[in-house]
């Protein structure tokens, strides 16, 4: 008994000075309440290089960014939860900092801690201080209704009949007929284009449900987006966020695109024999490497199938595009490439990613919109020296439905002609892809490139695959049968013995 | 995953005791081998894990001496023998005869050979030195520099410390934060199409690590000025010295050391 208590002394007397230590030297920093005028300082570092010193967007990036950052003199907010007219609550704009606007270059600003951010807003407000003198309030969010099957048909009937169709597009794609009137524009006089729902990834102001939900209810302010508050009821526009939300596609991303056997290749681009393949998407980014650099970049995806038989490839690209160009006066057409080396090598040695160079020469199978669908077939050896093949055995379809390019590119396996490399089955072939958006100035080097991924034919499956495992399974019953034999024999002699 | 291998060990450890207690060397011999199993696999927990092959090879081994041990005398080992004769031969042990022998084993033969023939492909993958040795000398625009001992110049004009700074920032958001990000965290807005992705300069182990000399000669050349072991046929870095003075360069360094916090190498 004397021992347990001389134990608890101890560990008691242990404690107490231990924790009187630790109050004096290791009390946690006192983080000092970080004040408003904080919020200049941190945003002369960190949002003044786009949103300019006065917040008046007059900033560094002016040039190389689309769309171009707010001006937050004008005091108008596209991205509120507040009721149309009322400036944004200071939860919308700390949502914008710590969410950034996807598909632009404000990024998620995660460094940042809260009492920082706060600071930052306070600072953002004193740019239009007329406009941030009454304070705003969000309308109602939460509780969203379970999407159904029922809700989302309903919100498609109501995308046709609030005409959201009419700007976004039959599929929602961006690119209904209205988007591309010359006044489609902002109040500050800046064309804008209306959002391209299946493309999650770059939708600005967030692809949730709830975000969706907000951008119908309180709209876009200083855009053609209108509010559909008073329009359309609570639950109408919870469906029609349903709906929306129901259009955005998974983006499959990786290295490798399988290229799968067939009978005999597809015909056309509508052909039900692509559902049945597996895709690979690509994202796509401006060309920065080469002058005219491609800062402003709108094509954000490529996706890619491929189908092949003894014979010949098919390979189609799919990406959207809200306005396709066929070529005009000061308006190049829209185009797209798919690269491959000219020679291709065992080990990861390839030429450069972008037109190759004059060591490694690249090969490209180039389709533009207006061309009726004749192939160009070029030998890049760097970005400035491109000649084309006079004679190509490449063939190709292409086609425009709501927004959606489609190319199907056809070719032998081997063409045996010079500079056409032979596809083998099996090995991993490095391709990349060049996409042009015309109606964005897109042309030469001005392009939306991907990096190097690989297509492999697959070859079928070899037959002792089918075999071998069960001929294994059954040599192994057999010889269990046989040894369960021969020890039950064994033992039961070894019990008559006994 | 990794976690379960130290609880798959001990499991090993509690069977090996209770059948040393029992007096069973067969599965005193499973209980062994689970544990090693586990514990070779456990380590991936604290070091980089053992490449697949070495642990194949260690358990074969392990395998191969616990059989030559308790097969040393002939008593033993026919104890050893008897649990895998009595799932064999006994009368009432039918059913785990028919689970083990004639279901299980099957089976995972079957599926073991399966994985052995079913062919697997996978895409070439290459190695990347990331921080390649930069060369002795190199030519900016045509004019020879020495990069060994080569500094910024403008690090000794103190008085235009922080213009120099902001004129970097403007070159700096106006050529490279699409990709190497407007937080300079590597996660520029075009940063995901190209591979590999932009390096970050915030934290302790990219510009931190390298002498000024070094940012320099890879701001410059950029993809161009890549040893092969560095693929340089991937890289999207432009060559700097298409777009920028060599004032400039120096410039944009020194906002990147000085944006992160970080100091060059010296």
């Amino acid at each position: 008994m004397t021992n347990i208590a001389a134990i608890l002394l101890l560990i008691v007397s242990l404690l107490l000075p231990v924790s009187g230590y630790a109050d004096d030297k290791h009390k946690p920093e006192e983080k000092k309440p970080i004040e408003a005028s904080q919020g200049k300082t941190i945003y002369d570092s960190w949002c003044a290089q786009c949103h300019g010193y006065k917040g008046d967007a007059d900033a560094y990036t002016k040039d190389v960014t689309l769309p171009l950052p707010r001006d937050f003199a004008f005091g108008v907010y596209k991205f509120r939860s507040s009721a149309p007219g009322e400036p944004p609550t200071d939860a919308d704009l700390t949502r914008i900092i710590r969410k950034g606007n996807p598909g632009t270059s404000m990024p998620p600003w995660e460094r940042f801690s809260d009492d920082e951010v706060k600071a930052i807003v306070q600072h953002v407000k004193t740019f239009a201080p007329d406009v941030f003198s009454s304070e705003a309030k969000s309308i109602k969010l939460d509780n969203p209704p379970k999407s159904t099957p029922e809700s989302i048909a309903k919100g498609k009937e109501l995308f046709n009949m609030a005409k959201c169709v009419e700007c976004h597009g039959k599929e929602g794609r961006g690119d209904g007929e209205k988007g591309w009137q010359a006044d489609f524009k902002t109040d500050w006089g800046y064309r804008v284009a209306p959002a391209n729902y299946t493309q999650g990834w770059e939708l600005r102001n967030g692809s949730d449900l709830v975000d969706i939900y907000r951008t119908i209810s309180a709209g876009l302010a200083g855009t053609p987006m209108t509010s559909y508050l008073d329009s359309l009821k609570d639950d109408e526009r919870w469906s029609l966020a349903h709906f929306i939300k129901s259009l955005q596609l998974t983006r499959k991303l990786g290295v490798a695109l399988k290229v799968k056997k067939v009978e005999s290749l597809p015909v056309g681009t509508d052909d039900a024999k692509w559902k049945d393949v597996e895709y690979l998407d690509l994202p796509i980014g401006g060309q920065l490497m080469f002058e005219p650099r491609n800062f402003t970049s709108v094509i954000t995806n490529a996706r890619v199938r491929g189908v092949y038989t003894p014979k010949e490839i098919a390979i189609m690209l799919e990406w959207t595009d809200k306005q396709p160009s066929k070529g005009a006066d000061n308006i190049p057409q829209d185009s797209a490439r798919i690269q491959f080396p000219v020679k291709l090598v065992d080990g990861a040695e390839r030429p450069y990613f972008y037109m190759g160079s004059r060591k490694a020469p690249a090969n490209l199978w180039q389709w533009k919109a207006s061309d009726d669908n004749k192939v160009v077939e070029l030998i890049a050896k760097g970005f400035d020296l491109v000649e084309s093949k006079e004679k190509t055995d490449i063939s190709a379809v292409g086609t425009y439905t709501d927004g959606l390019y489609r190319v199907v590119f056809k070719r032998a396996l081997n063409t045996g002609q010079e500079g056409s490399p032979a596809f083998m089955v099996g090995k991993f072939i490095p391709f990349s892809v060049t996409l042009f958006d015309g109606n964005n100035a897109e042309d030469g080097n001005k392009s939306a490139i991907s990096a190097w991924y690989f297509l492999m034919m697959e070859p079928p499956t070899p037959i002792k695959v089918y075999v071998m495992p069960p001929i294994a399974a059954i040599l192994v019953f057999a010889l269990g049968l046989v040894m369960a034999n021969n020890t039950k024999k064994t033992r039961d002699q070894r019990k008559k013995k006994k | 995953m990794l976690k379960i291998y130290p609880v798959l060990a001990a499991v090993g450890l509690l069977i090996s005791i209770v059948s040393v207690i029992r007096k069973s060397s067969f599965f005193n011999f499973l209980g062994i081998l689970i544990l090693l199993f586990g514990l070779l696999k456990s380590a991936g927990l604290f070091i980089p894990p053992f490449p697949g092959q070495v642990i194949t090879m260690y358990m074969a081994m392990s395998i191969f001496s616990f059989l030559i041990y308790f097969s040393i005398q002939e008593e033993t080992f026919q104890a050893f023998l008897e649990p895998m004769r009595a799932v064999l031969g006994d009368e009432d042990k039918k059913i785990l005869r028919v689970l083990i022998v004639f279901i299980a084993l099957p089976l995972l033969t079957g599926f073991i050979t399966y994985t052995k023939v079913v062919p697997v492909y996978e895409p070439p993958v290459s190695a990347r030195i990331v921080h390649p040795e930069p060369p002795s000398q190199m030519e900016f625009r045509g004019k020879t520099i020495n990069v060994i001992g080569l500094e910024n110049p403008l690090r000794k004009d103190t008085a235009n410390f922080a213009k120099n700074v902001e004129d970097g920032k403007k070159i700096y958001y106006q050529n490279c934060f699409y990709c190497h990000g407007d937080d300079l965290d590597g996660k520029g807005h075009l940063a995901q199409a190209y591979n590999p992705l932009p390096l970050p300069f915030r934290g302790g182990d990219t510009i931190a690590q390298l002498p000024e000399s070094f940012v320099f000669w890879r701001v410059s050349k950029g993809w161009r000025g890549l040893p092969a072991g560095s693929g340089p046929w991937n890289s999207s870095m432009p060559s700097f010295e298409d777009f920028l003075t060599e004032e400039e360069v120096w410039k944009v360094s020194m906002f990147i050391y000085e944006a992160t916090g970080n100091k060059p190498r010296t």
